[in-house]
């Protein structure tokens, strides 16, 4: 029971993180990501690459994983959103650009891992990370690493953002342009900067949402666009304005998947495992059926 | 004889278009981003695997419960029909209608269900709760063996095989693409009629419809129920088509997010447009398959990587430059241009005066 707890924790964990960074980037941008999907899979691919060519062990390859998720986004912020964003385009051509720029990356992501398999001769295709986490005993009970490593990384991720967003004077610019863009460009906020260090974060997050899951779960091109509904469905269930709120709906989402589906197991049966995908769903419609505004909606009275 | 490679492109091009055209009705008209069409093409799958073969099965006296999917009988069962459907046309044009229409009315259904949200959520939370929708079907499709036989599949029965074995493909081909140019048409009357300058008037502001009296609510239900049927007869189409029927196979990417390209290369809420985006891309994934040998000894890497490449980097160049599609939407007038062109004559001498 004690290592399923773990597990789950530290699943839930990177949903949080990725969940996280979706509502970063459509709260400062009104862009809902769709290329969050490819960003999770780079993010397996830099650790396993790491691991594999490198060697050491993989938490060494965790900064690169942000690295290349902070470029990426850069990159599609600097490609393609700021220029849709500058056009005023609408919410489902900022959606749909996001997707274009999910099939470029998932494209290369592809060929990137066709060219290790050729060239490497190391196993690109499938990978379990798992069994290069190290490993430990509790009583009788083996731990990963990796389920003290996640939460850990949750938490530092969580008061970071905090000081970045209160105490630093571009952390307090960026939160005032997500609650009034045009007020805050009328004080002398750049708005284009904080355009550019949500998509930088919240690149940076997903990968590494990414990379920590690559302990946990089999990796693959498309493993992001097979967990995508779990992100979205946090982030919805934590409200999708708010950055907190959304990484606590990851953390609720990735728990009640995990644990969840074990408890309906014991109750219905072996056969309901395969319905795991169906919980995130669950979470998400009961969110949207009983409280639109998510979780944040709590803790934050929303102003019409 | 028609080479395989032609039937490839018709099949392909009319079942993208049925589908393109009911994400236009949908996304065009009404604005509803629709991110979960795979739900309905996947219902329609769904209808065609497991309806017509279960009625025949009882007709013909074989087993139609649980064993119907289980793949130790089903193909058994299916090439026991088939031999039947072989020498019946009537009885095979009978099951093909009757198919057809089951998957559009549960098509609609689906569509209506989804009117649940679609009325009380916008744009993101929408586009994501639909296509959550969609993928919940196929985890059920997949898992519960019973409906289509879950990992292992099922065959479908084949109601075109009493044309013979040579001519079997070609026929199917043509029908599948006389029902999409049939709905085609109809897209278009709809587009056209009264009824679709309201949608029309909808999308474009719902407070300024909702003053004149439209009723938003009533519109979207009925949109996305036509929506979703049309969806779903493309989806039972292709089922009927490859003969086969397997869960896995209905992905996100292929049925909700080519379609979406197709539409936004041809011009979101013109259906001509949509007519000719999704021949331009149905030629060019052919060209693709057909030269791939050639493309990978080229770029040096596998052409499968370099269609989502290429798409991806089209979706970002379409949205960029050219945001309203290769053709643009245009005005559609309730009467010939010509007698608009003489009030406009007959106006400006009474002015004049």
């Amino acid at each position: 029971m004690l290592d399923l707890i773990v597990k789950a924790v530290a699943y839930s964990s990177c949903i949080g993180i990725g969940a996280a960074a979706i509502a970063l980037i459509y709260s400062a941008t009104k862009t809902f990501n769709f290329a969050h999907a490819s960003l999770v899979s780079w993010g397996m691919y830099v650790m396993f690459a790491g691991t594999y060519l490198l060697g050491y062990t993989p938490y060494l390859y965790i900064p690169f994983t942000i690295l290349v998720g902070a470029a990426l986004g850069l990159v599609i912020y600097g490609g393609v959103n700021r220029w849709l964003l500058k056009a005023k385009a609408s919410e489902i051509n900022l959606m749909m650009s996001t997707l274009g720029a999910d099939l470029v990356l998932f494209g290369f992501l592809n060929i990137y891992s066709d060219y290790l398999l050729q060239t490497y001769k190391i196993p690109a295709k499938y990978f379990v990370l798992e069994v290069k986490d190290v490993v430990f005993k509790i009583g009788n009970v083996n731990i990963r690493l990796i389920g003290i490593i996640a939460p850990l990384i949750l938490v530092t991720i969580v008061i970071l953002l905090h000081m970045f967003l209160t105490k630093t004077k571009i952390g307090i610019a960026m939160r005032a342009s997500i609650e009034n863009p045009d007020l805050a460009s009328v004080s002398g906020v750049n708005i284009d900067l904080t355009y550019v260090l949500a998509w930088l974060i919240g690149g940076g997050l997903a990968t590494l949402s990414g990379g920590l899951l690559s302990l946990i779960v089999t990796g693959y091109t498309a493993a992001g666009m097979t967990m995508i509904v779990s992100f979205f469905a946090g982030a919805i269930v934590g409200g999708l304005y708010s950055i907190f709120g959304s990484l606590l709906g990851g953390l609720l989402v990735g728990l009640s998947e995990f644990l969840g589906i074990t408890l309906l197991a014991s109750i219905a049966g072996g056969w309901i495992y395969a319905y795991r995908p169906a919980i995130p769903l669950a979470a998400l419609a009961i969110t949207l059926l009983l409280k639109p505004e998510g979780l944040a909606g709590f803790f934050v009275k929303v102003r019409e | 004889m028609i080479p395989p490679e032609i039937l490839l492109i018709i099949i392909n091009f009319a079942i993208g278009l049925i589908i393109t055209i009911s994400l236009n009705i949908e996304v065009g008209l009404l604005n509803i981003p629709q991110f979960g069409r795979l739900l309905a093409v996947i219902i329609g799958a769904i209808v065609a695997a497991a309806v017509p073969g279960r009625i025949l099965a009882v007709m013909l006296g074989y087993p139609w419960g649980v064993e119907y999917a289980d793949h130790m009988y089903n193909f058994k069962i299916v090439a026991g029909i088939n031999k039947v459907l072989a020498n019946n046309p009537l009885l095979s044009i009978g099951i093909f209608i009757l198919t057809l229409i089951i998957a559009a009315l549960l098509g609609g259904l689906i569509g209506y269900l989804c009117a649940y949200p679609a009325i009380r959520l916008k744009l993101a939370y929408l586009g994501i709760t639909l296509l959550a929708f969609g993928d919940l079907v196929v985890t059920i499709a997949w898992n519960y063996e019973p409906l289509v036989g879950g990992t292992t599949g099922v065959f479908v029965i084949d109601p075109f095989v009493f044309t013979g074995p040579a001519m079997r493909f070609t026929i199917a081909a043509f029908i599948t693409l006389i029902v999409a140019l049939a709905l085609y048409v109809y897209a278009e009357l709809l587009v056209r009629s009264p009824y679709g300058r309201m949608l029309k008037a909808i999308r474009d502001s719902e407070i300024a419809a909702g003053i004149y009296g439209k009723d938003i609510v009533k519109a979207k239900k009925q949109i996305l129920i036509i929506g979703g049927a049309m969806a779903a007869v493309a989806g039972a189409l292709w089922a009927l088509f490859t003969g086969s029927m397997k869960a896995v196979t209905y992905t996100r990417l292929q049925w909700t997010f080519w379609p979406w390209a197709f539409m936004m290369l041809g011009g979101v809420g013109n259906n001509l447009g949509i007519f000719i985006g999704v021949l331009i891309y149905t030629i060019v994934r052919f060209l693709i398959i057909v030269y791939k040998g050639v493309i990978s000894t080229i770029v040096g890497v596998s052409p499968e990587w370099l269609e989502y490449i290429l798409v991806g980097l089209l979706i970002i160049i379409i949205v960029l430059f050219r945001p309203q599609g290769l053709l643009p939407e245009k005005p559609t007038y309730s009467i010939p241009t010509r007698k608009i062109v003489s009030i406009i004559k007959r106006v400006e001498e009474e002015g004049g005066k």
